[in-house]
């Protein structure tokens, strides 16, 4: 009985992202002939990779029990001062590595704010994304960067074999991610203060560090995706990022992370993120207007926060019904 | 022979785990002041609960005012005829005095659909005026003393012209002026036929104000008395009057020297001047009623409340806490007294769960760790109890109660703690997993751990603990060896009887 349960557990509720996404292609492959080509699968792929860089970030911040309005601009702000800097004569790799600490920086400051004041992530990030998107709009003068040197567009535009160079970014991301989660404390303790920040707190974790941390290192996958974007579209521009925040929030929940922090499934974030870039390529496929597009946004954003918060219900009903027939179990052993 | 205003009978609830009340009689006379006492735990606030419709009770009947009734929510509480003053204070501070006092009672003010201000300010003057109560209608509820919030929540309570009123430790945050006004709008009130529930630990003031004393004891119905009959004694005596059947496995251990001393522990407004020790292989029970400040006493000690003043030695020497990573790096753990909100971490597994507090030290300088040296660590100690799972990779949420206790006490375990500090260990858990529980702790003395356990369980405390510690209002009023405690002792200590 109880076995049966737990298969249900894992196979529906933990893995439901793979289904949505077989549902997803199937129905696609249906609707057009185009979808199912090569041409438009790399599309849709290389257009996937920026988000997922930034939501392999996302998911350890989610998973600490965070959250971040803020990172599509600290993704444009990034984007912006590597670009300038390039075009200064920087050597890139050193210009990356700027972008990269910027990022982490912007990060630790949302963090730090949030640390010291205690005050609730969604207010601090809601208002220090228009500090990141001013900086940007002050450097550039609103005109975007463009003429970068080729070498650094091929970051994002080249490819190895048949496969574009950003998915080998994604991957190494994405392992970095969860190696960070499984193999390291830091990693264990951002979980922990996730599920229950007190409790982590009575175990001796500093949980001002690692929820600063997390913000850092979120700020610096939104700095990683966002050398990728700039160099995709050989120009940085000052619309980078708009959407990004609320993308990488449904695509890690459809992922199967919880909103309310505690567990943090970053594989299950890479096919959150086909998801939401299937569905939006598969509304150009089929000519959607793209007003209509944005109001579909809106639904899959819903629809994925309906979708936590089902689950988190279902998986706390199961829990509950496992412990009181445990627990009348153990009353009829122990009398 | 008196009209009776409230009669329930043989009421019964259980909760997952626990039986909160078996088969409890209540009876309150209109008019008359009834208190209703027992130690923590025994059944007073659930039973009050069920009164008020919070609960629904699996058993038994209410009789109110001659009819019978069971209330469903407190809205039909309040309609069959019952208010609750409670001990928190329920108003909304940004609205005023008259706001409060009427609140969702705006039907009885209103004109053709709109709310006459006026009407309403002044029948909060006519009502405070009757109660003797000096406030302003319009003074915000936020500008207000504690002491006249309660003041408020009570003409809140009359202004629903209930026929019982229940007051919860009324007197918990009033001065001596407040207390005697309180009093004699109960004198008032009860001679105009309303009856009063009087729920409180002050011993004195039971006997100064009430007519009649109902006792529980846990979660079951003890007598019913005059209290003009009793003493104080008696009271208690009724109380405590369980048999100490339970067996503890007690353990011989050999007390060394001592590990911990807490010396003039000082957090304003919380508690004040607390000096104790406790030694290497002792278990130091902690004793006193719920709000007394025990657990804050040990919250301090292990850094999760910030101290005002005093000193914390470990084996002799002087050591700064400020945080609970400070405590258990001089080797101090505690199972800390809420296991909802600060011990499970439920989306971990029971693996993760347990070697948390340890975690750091399975890891390299890098901070990596090897799954293999987690999963060595985790089969090492938790031979230590038997806790039944399915898969170390199992979540702790899926657990009873009793074996997710099991699994936080290894946490601790695992850390090698010198002092061990156990808040309520074996609360709302089944007997297997109590025994179990007992068992550890002594063995775990026997091995030269200090121990400090605080319990509300007057037999856990005296069946376990080798000296005992009552603490009542924020202080340490009395310490005694396990040959001389007894239950009546401990609790006329912590009623301040003593």
């Amino acid at each position: 009985m109880k076995k049966r349960i737990n298969f249900k557990d894992d196979i529906l509720l933990g893995n439901k992202s793979y289904f949505i996404l077989a549902i997803l292609i199937i129905i696609l492959t249906c609707l057009s002939p185009i979808f199912l080509t090569q041409a438009n699968l790399l599309n849709v792929i290389r257009q996937v990779c920026v988000t997922t860089i930034a939501c392999a970030g996302y998911t350890l911040l989610l998973g600490s029990g965070h959250m971040d309005l803020s990172v599509g601009m600290i993704l444009m702000l990034t984007g912006v001062v590597v670009a300038q800097l390039i075009c200064n004569e920087v050597a890139i790799p050193i210009a990356i590595a700027i972008g990269l600490l910027l990022g982490a920086v912007c990060g630790m400051f949302n963090g730090v704010l949030i640390t010291v004041f205690s005050l609730p992530p969604f207010i601090v990030t809601l208002g220090s994304q228009y500090i990141f998107k001013g900086l940007g709009y002050v450097l550039t003068g609103n005109v975007p960067v463009s003429n970068l040197p080729s070498e650094f567009v091929e970051i994002g535009q080249g490819y190895v074999g048949i496969i574009p160079i950003p998915v080998f970014i994604m991957i190494g991301t994405i392992i970095i991610i969860s190696f960070l989660l499984s193999f390291t404390s830091y990693g264990r303790h951002a979980l922990a203060m996730g599920g229950n920040a007190e409790a982590a707190r009575a175990c001796g974790i500093n949980i001002n560090r690692v929820r600063i941390v997390s913000y850092g290192v979120l700020g610096a996958c939104a700095a990683l995706a966002s050398v990728v974007q700039t160099a995709r579209s050989a120009s940085a521009q000052l619309s980078a990022g708009q959407d990004l925040s609320m993308d990488v929030i449904a695509a890690a929940v459809i992922g199967g992370t919880s909103m309310k922090g505690g567990n943090a499934n970053v594989w299950g974030s890479l096919i959150g993120c086909l998801v939401v870039g299937i569905v939006s390529n598969g509304l150009n496929l089929l000519r959607v207007d793209a007003n209509w597009q944005i109001v579909a946004k809106g639904v899959i954003i819903l629809f994925a926060v309906i979708l936590d918060a089902t689950t988190t219900r279902a998986y706390e009903k199961i829990s509950i019904r496992n412990k009181v027939e445990q627990q009348h179990k153990e009353e009829k052993n122990g009398n | 022979m008196q009209d009776i205003a409230l009669k329930m009978e043989n009421i019964t609830k259980a909760f997952p785990g626990t039986i909160a009340l078996k088969g409890v009689h209540f009876e309150v006379r209109k008019g008359e002041v009834h208190a209703l006492i027992g130690e923590n735990g025994a059944g007073k606030s659930t039973l009050m609960k069920v009164l008020l419709g919070i609960y629904s009770a699996d058993e038994g009947s209410i009789t109110i005012g001659g009819k019978e009734i069971m209330p469903k929510s407190p809205a039909e509480a309040i309609t069959a005829g019952i208010s609750m003053i409670h001990q928190e204070i329920s108003l909304v501070p940004t609205m005023s005095v008259s706001e409060n006092i009427w609140l969702g009672q705006e039907q009885k003010f209103k004109k053709g659909g709109i709310l006459s201000v006026k009407a309403r300010n002044k029948a909060t003057v006519d009502l405070l005026d009757r109660l003797g109560i000096q406030l302003s209608p319009q003074t915000l509820v936020n500008k207000l003393s504690i002491a006249n919030m309660q003041l408020v929540e009570l003409a809140r309570a009359i202004s629903l012209n209930s026929e019982i009123i229940i007051m919860d430790e009324p007197t918990s945050s009033l001065t001596n002026v407040e207390i005697n006004l309180l009093f004699k709008i109960i004198k008032s009130l009860t001679q105009n036929g309303t009856s009063i529930v009087f729920i409180s630990h002050k011993l004195e003031e039971i006997f100064e104000i009430c007519d009649r004393v109902t006792v529980l004891r846990d979660g079951e119905y003890v007598v019913t008395r005059n209290c003009s009959e009793i003493d104080d004694k008696q009271l208690i005596g009724y109380m405590v009057g369980r048999q100490l059947t339970a067996r503890f496995p007690k353990l011989e251990a050999e007390i060394k020297e001592p590990v911990l001393e807490v010396k003039n522990l000082t957090s304003t407004g919380v508690f004040r001047d607390v000096s104790f020790e406790v030694r290497a292989g002792e278990i130091l029970g902690f004793s006193g009623l719920i709000g007394s400040g025990r657990s804050e006493i040990m919250r301090t000690v292990f850094g999760l409340d910030k101290l005002t003043s005093g000193e914390i030695v470990i084996n002799g020497k002087t050591v700064k806490i400020t945080a609970p990573s400070d405590a258990i790096k001089y080797g101090i753990g505690m199972l800390t007294e809420d296991r909802l909100r600060t011990g499970c971490i439920y989306q971990l597994s029971v693996m993760a769960n347990t070697t948390l507090a340890y975690f750091t030290r399975l890891c390299n300088k890098l901070g990596l760790y090897r799954k293999s040296s987690e999963k060595k660590a985790f089969n090492e100690i938790s031979s230590a109890i038997s806790v039944k799972y399915s898969s170390p990779k199992e979540r702790i949420a899926q657990l009873s109660g009793g074996n997710q206790q099991k699994v936080l006490l290894l946490r601790w375990l695992l850390t090698k703690p010198k002092v061990l500090i156990i808040d309520e260990p074996t609360r709302g858990i089944d007997v297997g997993s109590k025994s179990d529980i007992h068992l550890l702790i002594s063995k775990l003395a026997q091995q030269g751990v200090a121990i400090i356990l605080v319990s509300s369980e007057l037999p856990e405390i005296l069946g376990m603990s080798d000296r005992i510690a009552v603490v009542r209002e924020g202080s340490i009023v009395h310490v005694c060896d396990r040959a001389d405690a007894t239950q009546e002792l401990l609790m006329e200590y912590a009623f301040g009887r003593k």
